[in-house]
């Protein structure tokens, strides 16, 4: 129901707006540190929605994101470490392309099987991908990681010394991604997936192709997650296989769109917008003295969502949404 | 030149460490035939055997080979309450539960462990850690071969128990089909009780006798895990016959990675061979279903 | 000739499902298949539309080879089946359950909902479209299957027990479907126990017992005929000896 010429006065469009506009001049007062934050939330929200594509909406609960997040990531140092290539091209598209390749393996290994075979072998992956840049010494540099050498600002080169630039870039990255997801769940790729998840021997009955959709879905989503790992690597200016490839990682990839709302286009976001802050508090708090106390938080964090409520904070969140836009004023549309 | 006494060095460790990787193995495919739950935080029931192996010998002096004696019923305890706790809420539950709940539960104990024991490495120390055997031009070590005995002994008594005991044939009855155990007068909620509580032991036990050659670490439970996981699937998942012979295989295939390739690219040619079962024989090498 | 299987057999460990089973279907006839219960006939269904694989046989539509394809090959093909327990995509509304079977040929989501529209009428489930399908009636539920069925544009609509449960009010309504359906130029097989609804359908009925086809002809051949009577009337000596 999208009008060609918006009604400006309707809590529908305004609100999202506002808000907009506010993320939009927001790096102008906000100190540095909480710029961080809101980069990372950024981050971490397009790499949940990545996630939601794979996890939520065809229902394969990948445990091994990371190992897209971590090619990216040692595509965009390691081409310009060697060969002075910008991020651009060897994140991007080389290790973009690696990434997709290694989700086609997957696939081609697991969806024809029905179960948890894909939950095992995606966390299979990112285990044997953390182990292979590990040990491959010579190459990736091991356990030390690999630093980005900074050529000062650069947009080919994709580096800034200010965080300003990285939070429009991520925020641009989050709404392009939340863009994504949104017609992705409008298109017959959405409903194809939400028909095999519920019922696959139907789907398959009316003509779906359940392991090429779910090849699709998958390819799609180590993508996105390859393009979150270049963005990390330029940001932080440090990697190293212990983070990429970390099953913490892919964990908390997952956690979020849980905690918000799987298979939802705004369930990552809000899980992101909550969770991420949260973290950097325990951090900030304990995590000096008491090293991975953040991680038995999101254990229990997940066992407890996962329990009590598996669809998320999205249909809680999203009613009292509809009762705040019944009490804005403006002229809003009869539905 | 390949010498012959290196490679068969390999193959010999691989097939002692191979045991292990088997019995570990039976634990997890028990608890997934029976109670249909990944188990992904199976390491971690290692890992606590491990460390109560460990306290066991600091506090106490108490050799490996007898704690084993302590840790089986303690671990067995810990899976029971594990199961009563949170595994009983989620038995009927989505693929997707399930499997959130057991990765939740390997962060939590993971990284409570990393708390309580800090990320160092701690071993034990036994009088037999530096005796070898040598047989043929190679030799094994002592605490090796005591833990592939081990390892052996425990399969074949499990094996036994399943095949022979009202216990075990009503265990491989619900794996099959639970509401049809159940009209026959079985209570599967104790089944599964028992299913995770003997999974659970066999881990912790496990994890006891390769402590004298094992150095105990927060993720040592997830670094083995991952091995068991691809053992299960080769093997199918529920398959103990399947899991006593792929165990080996993989153990195999470890060392003859680490022989040509190199350290730690154990996991890598293991996970490979993996890939390869699950393209051309995806129900496993010797399908699920049955215990 | 639409539909053409030739020595079909597939085994299930001791069970001869179907036994060396050959039978052609016309375009645009309305055949029914009867036969008693386990008498092979969703095996063939399932055999039909790829779910399984024949041990021998071959099984040709438009002349074409489709043995062995799978069943979203199948129903691209032309070939679209209901399920004898009413199969729908439960959380999602009745209008996008219609909406997945109409995908097939067009990923165009404003005119596939269009099209899905104009069969959720056709089927009689007018007014009910944003319903989610569990929340549906067990007829409306049938008329679901049906519709999301004939989204799917089949030259050939296998139909397994869709009159189940239905009281005779409910299956006239049927029949009447299925016969709108034959006259928008889709050929049918029809499977059902209801006898009334099946002898007033079908132009030409087969009758399977143990796999196998023990007649083939015109309703009241068939409704004469001694091994179909043996068939259906020696299941109920069977029961009422007890057995």
């Amino acid at each position: 129901m999208r009008n060609l010429l918006f009604n400006w006065r309707d809590p529908k469009i305004y609100l999202p707006l506002i808000l907009l506009i506010f993320l939009l001049i927001l790096p102008i007062f906000l100190p540095t540190y909480f710029l961080h934050i809101m980069v990372t939330i950024f981050v971490f929200a397009f790499l949940s929605a990545a996630w939601n594509i794979i996890g939520g909406y065809a229902g394969q609960l990948s445990l091994g994101n990371a190992a897209f997040f971590g090619l990216g990531a040692y595509g965009a140092v390691l081409f310009t470490h060697y060969f002075n290539i910008p991020p651009w091209i060897g994140g991007v598209i080389i290790g973009g392309a690696a990434a997709l390749f290694l989700s086609l393996l997957m696939g081609w290994a697991c969806f024809r099987l029905r179960g948890p075979y894909f939950a095992i072998s995606s966390l299979a992956i990112g285990e044997v991908m953390r182990l292979l840049f590990l040990h491959q010494r010579k190459i990736t540099f091991g356990a030390e990681g690999v630093t980005v050498p900074f050529k000062g600002d650069s947009l080919l080169y994709f580096q800034f010394s200010s965080k300003v630039p990285y939070y429009y870039i991520a925020l641009v990255m989050l709404l392009l991604g939340i863009y994504i997801c949104w017609k992705m769940e409008r298109s017959r790729l959405g409903y194809y997936l939400i028909a095999i998840n519920q019922n696959q021997d139907a789907a398959e009955a009316v003509g779906i192709n359940s392991v090429r959709t779910k090849q699709v879905a998958l390819s799609l989503s180590a993508l996105l997650t390859a393009m979150g790992g270049v963005f990390y690597a330029q940001y932080i200016f440090f990697i190293d296989p212990d983070f990429v490839f970390s099953l913490g990682l892919s964990i908390e990839f997952a956690l979020m769109a849980i905690v918000g709302g799987v298979g939802s286009v705004f369930g990552p976001v809000i899980g992101a917008f909550l969770l991420r802050p949260a973290m950097e508090i325990t951090n900030a708090l304990l995590g000096a003295t008491y090293m991975g106390v953040h991680l038995i938080v999101y254990g229990g964090l997940l066992i407890t969502v996962v329990l009590l409520k598996p669809e998320g904070l999205i249909g809680w969140l999203a009613r009292r949404y509809e009762t705040l836009l019944k009490l804005l004023p403006g002229l809003k549309e009869k539905e | 030149m390949l010498k012959y006494d290196i490679l068969l060095q390999a193959l010999v460790s691989g097939i002692l460490m191979g045991a292990v990787y088997s019995l570990v193995s039976i634990g997890l495919t028990i608890i997934y035939g029976v109670v249909r739950i990944v188990n992904f935080a199976h390491g971690e029931f290692l890992m606590i055997g491990m460390y109560a192996t460990y306290f066991l010998w600091a506090y106490f002096g108490i050799d490996p080979l007898v704690a084993m004696i302590i840790n089986g019923p303690l671990l067995y305890v810990i899976g029971i309450l594990i199961y009563k706790s949170l595994f009983r809420r989620v038995v009927l539950a989505s693929d997707f539960t399930k499997i959130f709940l057991t990765v939740g539960l390997s962060l939590v104990l993971q990284n409570l462990a990393l708390l309580l024991f800090t990320a160092n490495y701690w071993s034990v120390r036994t009088f037999y850690e530096k005796m070898v055997i040598n047989l043929w031009g190679i030799s094994i070590s002592y605490p090796r071969f005591i833990a592939f005995c081990g390892a052996v002994i425990l399969s074949l008594l499990i094996s036994l128990f399943l095949l022979k005991t009202d216990l075990g044939k009503a265990m491989r009855a619900v794996a099959q089909n639970w509401e049809v155990a159940m009209l026959m007068g079985i209570n599967p909620d104790r089944i599964f009780m028992v299913a995770v509580g003997l999974g659970s032991a066999v881990a912790g036990v496990t994890g006891t006798i390769i402590m004298p050659y094992f150095y105990v670490f927060p993720m040592v439970g997830a670094a083995f895990v991952v091995m068991c996981f691809a053992v299960v699937i080769s093997a199918g998942l529920g398959s103990i016959k399947g899991a006593l012979f792929c165990g080996p295989i993989f153990g195999i295939a470890e060392s003859l990675g680490i022989l040509f390739v190199g350290a730690d690219s154990g996991l890598i040619v293991a996970f490979l061979i993996l890939l390869v079962v699950l393209i051309f024989r995806p129900s496993g090498l010797m399908g699920k279903g049955k215990l | 000739m639409l539909l053409e299987i030739k020595n079909l057999s597939k085994r299930f460990g001791g069970l001869q499902a179907i036994n060396d089973l050959t039978l052609q279907v016309q375009e645009g006839e309305i055949l029914g298949l009867i036969g008693p219960n386990g008498a092979g006939k969703t095996t063939l269904f399932n055999l039909i539309s790829g779910v399984f694989t024949p041990d021998t046989g071959e099984i040709r539509f438009k002349g074409e080879n489709i043995t062995r394809l799978k069943p979203y090959q199948i129903c691209k093909k032309g070939i679209c089946r209901t399920f004898q327990i009413a199969q729908p995509f439960r959380e999602m509304s009745v209008l996008k359950n219609i909406m997945i079977g109409a995908f097939v040929h067009s990923p165009e989501v404003n005119k596939v909902e269009k099209e899905a529209e104009e069969i959720l009428d056709f089927v009689g489930l007018e007014g009910k479209k944003e319903m989610l399908a569990k929340e549906l009636t067990t007829i409306d539920q049938r008329r679901l299957e049906v519709a999301r069925a004939l989204a799917t544009k089949p030259k050939l609509l296998l139909l397994d027990e869709t009159m189940a449960g239905l009281n005779p009010k409910e299956c006239d309504e049927a029949v009447l479907l299925i016969k709108k359906i034959r006259e928008k130029g889709v050929t049918l097989i029809v499977v059902e126990h209801v006898m009334r609804a099946i002898m007033s359908l079908s132009e030409r009925i087969i009758v399977l017992d143990y796999g196998a086809k023990i007649a083939e002809g015109e309703p009241e051949k068939i409704r004469n005929d001694e091994k179909v009577i043996r068939a259906y009337l020696g299941e109920e000596y069977r029961r009422a000896a007890g057995k």
